[in-house]
């Protein structure tokens, strides 16, 4: 008898599988625990993170010199003074004149016409016997993600792109881009520009927005904004860059909108959560929330962060600002390749400190596991187990799940033309309440394969979700957490829970409420419409994903808190016994 | 023959005198007249050897006349731009036919022509070669007409097409690659990585201008195939041999101008080398032009020679417009100025080194100016001018030339570009993409032009997805008159795409096409250092009503690269846990759990087992284990 067999019998036994399967629950909400704790606990402690360093050896941040200061500074404010002029004027006469200038330096300008978005104007200047394959965009909208007007991220873009001129050094391309906004303009500008534009420079390898609002001549730190759509990151090095060219020149960094007085916090425990859950809203909510900018150049293998200049007096002076982009072009003209040496997926804990995608990714994991035991769990740990797989109920179930994915598509569909946020809501609503108070309801056995079915769909999603887009994943799979609580019971109280449960991980009501929490800038009761918002204009999934993922398996788990009736079979009990 | 010989020897001596003139001033050179210096030369010489006196036999009744031409234009261009070409023409002494029984014998002069491409070129049985080395953007919109047509300008890198005498196709490959390779090291190029994967045969575009027939075999075919390597880098070590085929080897005349610092600091740059093989009845004689054009930025490139960093200007330099708010806080910038002074030496670096000394025909200069501009040759203090400000150099002395001017915006008109082309890659995806050409025809004439396209294998074209956009509701069929194409095979051939256009007066059209990539094979991907894979431009010309090429910048296909330390990874960590299951399970599955009397009572069955143990354990003197231990032992 080999050690296996003895093994076995010695589980055997001790009965151990019956008391896993009996388990699982349990298991299931300890595997979530651990996935929340690993990420709000584990990864912010000492230890478990690293210090940034620039990957790319050829980048070489901050070791030239920069140039943009001295009349550079004059030269500046001249234009300043010309585009403060233009505040009122409408976008396309304002177009014309800055192309004026810009022709001036021999720059090639085209206009995008865009009715919808708005026309965006863009010039070209080709690098000097370069082979114009690549270029490097330097953006800066009309109006700002807060409304402003970005006279000085526009004069700067200006007068970078005239010192630019004169220098012999470029290998790549230098496009400048003025679009009205800072969000559907720019995107369109980017897609027009890999379809359709004429006057185009190469491949985009790395695109930074300036966001310096008015006419202000101080500021006193930068922000730097870089979550992109889908849960695309720019390459860690160009983030890199732009923190070590940044503080190089003795400014401080704030990323993803962390209050000034915050700035520093990298040595308590408290400041890196803060800024790491700050990574993460960032990315979930990437094309929902207001856009900085940089999120309309993701896709296309494009590196793009947002650089703010954030308070009206302090010590630095906006050719301090204008010096950021300078050195982070001279790093990125250094490129021979692609970014490709660093990090993809990371979380920021700090503008110098990250975790990468190994440290990070078992999180969600392990809270898609969760979804995964929780199936499993009522799939297993009911009378009704060993139904043979074709059984009427398996199949039943299958095809109710297809109609309920067919619903759920039907749903997305209808509210991308009639967005809306309070009738999906109270429909929810009243789906879990007519369901749950409901007479008659499904047979008991239907009940169980739903929930197993809705809750294999959702882990499935998750799964191949968590890589892709980990912040996505792993927020909608908190959320959704307390489908799996969900029993049928028939009494009052249960029903209730039943009912809260429900209500609490509607994909709808759960995004609009943890919104309304967390999303500085976003009220609940818009949530839905800026999801849609994000597909319809800026591409990004998050209302798919929300409606095609979540919604089914919310449907399905609804669906199963209909009281149950236990259906009269004679074949359920035997089969028990003979296991 | 005693003929060629002397004059071979004159040649020479010629050669060696003037090195030696330049240095110790034995004889000036102070006549225009080019057969003059000739016979300067050659008195010169014999005076100072006294060698064959029978030379001055032929002196008076032959002149000797090198076929060498060399001229410099220099045309500036709007918006402070300046082009500056050099022009060298040479020829060849007559070309033999190879025949069989006195080749063994057979010797060859070659006077001007260089002596390292003539014997390649009948060797390969060519007839006619034509290299490009291009760098830059030709701004067509502004400075109007590529120089000479667009005929001696390539796409970015380096271009090569040749037209080769052979019996049939695959002789004339073969001859071709020998010529490629020939090329690659007397070019310091990456010819030799020419293939039959980037060879084309042209049907429409390149073909040559006059007619030519097989000229070393009557039986022969003539074969027109081109190659082009995009995005070539392009540099000093491709200069240096170009200067070398000259006869004066960058030493004197205009060629004593090019130096590779300042040829290639510039907006734009080409080189080009023409050979043609011109036949009469009995001989033939290759016919040579090389050319080497830049454009240059005036304001930029002068200033660097000042101030090589251009630093901020120092305050009191600023030119501010007076017409907007203007302080000590800001100053909206003026254009560049127009007025402008600078000497050639300056732009260059060097002075021009006296005229070319070889030639019947003296170095010339020539600056297409308007009247406002004032060009003045500097010969050492002294300053010429002349009515149509062209200037033959025929003397030794250091040269230089001036140009000043109040308006450089001034300029003698331009020829505008008969049309427009640039191209883009479109598409999102990692697998497949397009690729968009967009035509612009500004004349009032419709305008045939033949489109010219080699496309890599990797990239697999659908011709089925061609799509027309034009505003003016063309249909494919109306602006397509004829097509060819050649589909690629993978790691042989390219995507051969030519098609004749005929495009309606002042209307711009979209040509487009989509394609999917193909993944490579692991060691067909360049090593690391690479930003994606070059595809050619595309070659756009027209023949009538005027002749004119262009083309399209290249592009950069990025194909999916996989990360090529992951197969690294993967096998390491799947070979440990593969090592680490085999292991564990092997183990349970061969191993058994027996307690110790069991293990015993088998053992005494097995006597010599048995003796064997009791020997050991009495070598050790340890106690046998009680028959009361539970402890248990693994035996394999």
């Amino acid at each position: 008898m080999a050690l296996i067999e003895k093994l076995e019998r010695r589980f055997m036994r001790l009965g151990l599988l019956p008391r896993l399967i009996k388990a699982l629950p349990r298991l299931s909400v300890i595997c979530a625990l651990i996935g929340v704790t690993w990420l709000a606990l584990i990864l912010p402690m000492e230890g478990q993170y690293r210090r940034t360093y620039i990957s790319e050896n050829a980048l070489m941040p901050s070791q030239a010199y920069s140039y943009f200061r001295e009349t550079e500074w004059n030269i500046l404010r001249g234009y300043r003074g010309q585009i403060d002029e233009l505040r009122d004027l409408e976008t396309q006469t304002r177009n014309e004149i800055v192309a004026s200038w810009l022709q001036e330096f021999g720059t090639k300008t085209a206009v995008y016409r865009d009715e919808v978005d708005g026309d965006t104007l863009y010039g070209l200047q080709h690098a000097a016997r370069g082979d114009g394959t690549e270029a490097m965009v330097l953006a800066a909208p009309w109006v700002n993600v807060d409304g402003q007007f970005n006279v000085g991220g526009v004069s700067l873009a200006i007068s970078l792109l005239r010192f630019f001129s004169r220098w012999p050094v470029w290998s790549k391309n230098i496009v400048i881009v003025i679009s009205d906004n800072a969000h559907t303009s720019l995107r369109s500008w980017v897609e027009a520009y890999h379809t359709s534009l004429d006057l185009t420079g190469g491949s985009i390898e790395a695109a930074v927005v300036l966001d310096y609002p008015e006419t202000n001549d101080f500021f006193r730190y930068v922000e730097i904004f870089y979550s992109g759509l889908n849960g695309e990151l720019p390459n860690l090095d160009l983030v890199n860059i732009a923190v070590h060219v940044t503080e190089h020149e003795g400014m401080k960094v704030a990323l993803n909108g962390v209050s000034e007085n915050q700035i520093g916090d990298d040595d308590s425990f408290s400041g890196r959560l803060r800024t790491l859950a700050g990574s993460i809203t960032q990315l979930a909510y990437a094309g929902a929330q207001k856009c900085y900018g940089h999120e309309a150049f993701s896709g296309w293998r494009i590196q793009a962060i947002t650089l703010r200049a954030r308070g009206t007096d302090g010590p630095f002076d906006i050719t301090t600002f204008g010096r950021i982009p300078e050195a982070v072009f001279r790093s990125v003209n250094n490129l021979l390749e692609k970014f490709h040496q660093s990090f993809f997926f990371y979380l920021l804990l700090a503008p110098r400190l990250f975790v990468s995608i190994g440290s990070y990714l078992p999180a969600a994991i392990l809270l898609s596991v969760s979804f995964m035991l929780s199936s499993l769990d009522n799939l297993l740990n009911n009378k009704y187990a060993s139904t043979s797989l074709l059984s009427a109920y398996n199949t039943g179930a299958f095809l109710v799940f297809a109609v309920v994915l067919f619903f759920s598509f039907l749903v997305s569909q209808v509210l991308l033309h009639f967005p809306s946020t309070p009738v999906p809501i109270t429909a929810s609503i009243l789906a879990s309440l007519l369901l749950g108070a409901a007479k008659h309801g499904l047979s008991a056995p239907l009940a169980y394969r739903f929930r197993s079915l809705a809750f294999l769909y959702f882990g499935l999603i998750l799964t191949s979700l968590l890589v892709v887009n980990f912040a996505l994943a792993f927020g909608i799979s908190l959320l959704a957490l307390p489908m799996t609580f969900v029993k049928n019971e028939s009494d009052f109280k249960r029903r209730l829970k039943n009912f809260i449960l429900l209500i609490l991980s509607n994909p709808f009501i759960a995004v609009c409420l943890v919104t309304d929490l967390i999303s500085p800038d976003l009220s609940g009761s818009q949530a839905l419409e800026r999801l849609i918002f994000g597909w319809t204009r800026m591409g990004s999934w998050t209302w798919f994903v929300v409606c095609l993922g979540w919604l089914p398996a919310w449907l399905l788990v609804a669906l199963s808190t209909s009281p149950a009736s236990i259906p009269p079979s004679k074949t359920t009990t035997e089969d028990k016994k003979n296991a | 023959m005693q003929l060629i010989l002397a004059i071979f020897w004159v040649f020479l001596a010629a050669y060696k005198s003037q090195a030696e003139e330049i240095q110790s001033s034995l004889l000036t050179v102070e006549t225009s007249n080019s057969s003059d210096i000739d016979g300067a030369v050659v008195d010169a010489h014999v005076n100072k050897n006294n060698l064959i006196g029978s030379l001055q036999y032929f002196q008076g009744n032959e002149k000797i006349l090198y076929p060498f031409n060399e001229e410099l234009t220099i045309r500036p261009l709007p918006r402070n731009f300046l082009l500056t070409s050099f022009l060298f023409q040479l020829e060849s002494n007559e070309v033999t036919k190879p025949e069989l029984d006195s080749e063994f014998n057979s010797y060859k002069h070659y006077t001007v022509f260089p002596k390292a491409l003539s014997p390649i070129l009948d060797r390969t049985q060519t007839r006619q070669l034509h290299l490009r080395f291009t760098h830059g953007l030709w701004d067509a919109e502004e400075w109007g007409q590529l120089p000479r047509q667009g005929y001696t300008s390539g796409g970015n890198g380096v271009e090569m097409w040749a037209v080769i005498e052979a019996p049939d196709q695959k002789a004339a490959f073969q001859q071709w690659i020998s010529l490629a390779n020939s090329l690659s090291g007397l070019f310091c190029s990456s010819l030799n990585f020419i293939g039959s994967e980037k060879t084309t045969y042209p049907v429409f575009s390149f073909l040559p201008e006059s007619q030519i027939e097989p000229f070393f075999d009557v039986s022969n075919g003539l074969f027109l195939i081109r190659a082009a390597l995009a995005n070539e880098p392009i540099c000093t070590e491709n200069l240096t041999p170009f200067l070398k085929l000259l006869p004066t080897k960058g030493k004197s005349g205009i060629s004593s101008l090019l130096d590779g610092h300042k040829v290639f600091d510039s907006q734009w740059h080409s080189m080009s080398i023409d050979i043609e093989s011109k036949c009469d009845e009995f001989s033939c004689k290759y016919e040579m032009n090389e050319q080497i054009e830049m454009v240059f930025h005036l304001p930029n490139t002068l200033s660097r020679a000042d101030r090589p960093i251009p630093k901020p200007l120092a305050s009191d330099e600023l030119r501010c417009d007076e017409s907007k708010p203007h302080d000590d806080y800001q100053c909206f910038p003026l254009p560049e100025s127009r007025n402008l002074k600078f000497d050639l030496s300056k732009l260059f670096g060097k002075s021009i080194s006296g005229t070319n000394l070889v030639s019947e025909t003296p170095s010339r200069i020539c600056a297409v100016v308007a009247p406002n501009w004032n060009v003045l040759i500097r010969v050492g203090d002294t300053f010429f001018s002349t009515s149509d400000n062209c200037f033959d150099i025929s003397d030794n002395n250091f040269q230089d030339m001036v140009f000043e001017t109040d308006d450089t915006s001034q300029i003698i008109p331009l020829e505008p570009a008969p049309f427009f082309a640039s191209r883009s890659l479109t598409g999102y995806s990692q697998d497949a993409g397009g690729m968009r050409t967009v035509i612009k025809n500004p004349t009032n004439d419709t305008i045939n032009i033949f489109y010219f396209e080699s496309l890599p294998w990797f990239l697999r074209l659908y011709l089925s997805s061609l799509k027309l956009e034009s505003d003016s509701g063309l249909l494919l069929r109306d602006v397509i008159q004829d097509t060819f194409y050649s589909p690629a095979v993978d790691r042989q051939r390219p995507s051969h795409l030519e098609f004749n256009l005929s495009i309606p007066a002042n209307t711009s059209i979209a040509l487009s096409f989509e394609f999917d990539k193909v993944l490579l094979k692991y060691a067909e991907y360049p090593p690391d250092a690479n930003h994606g894979f070059e595809i050619e431009s595309a070659v756009l010309s027209v023949m009538s009503p005027m002749k004119y090429t262009v083309r399209t910048a290249t592009s950069l296909l990025p194909l999916s690269t996989p990360d090529f330390s992951m197969p690294y990874n993967v096998i390491i960590l799947t070979s440990t846990v593969m090592g680490l299951v085999f292991g564990t399970i092997f183990n349970l599955m061969v191993k058994k759990l027996v307690p110790l009397e069991e293990l015993e009572k088998q053992q005494r069955t097995n006597l010599l087992t048995a003796l064997k143990l009791r020997i050991a354990g009495l070598l050790q003197r340890r106690p046998r284990p009680s028959k009361s231990t539970q402890s248990t032992k693994e035996l394999q």
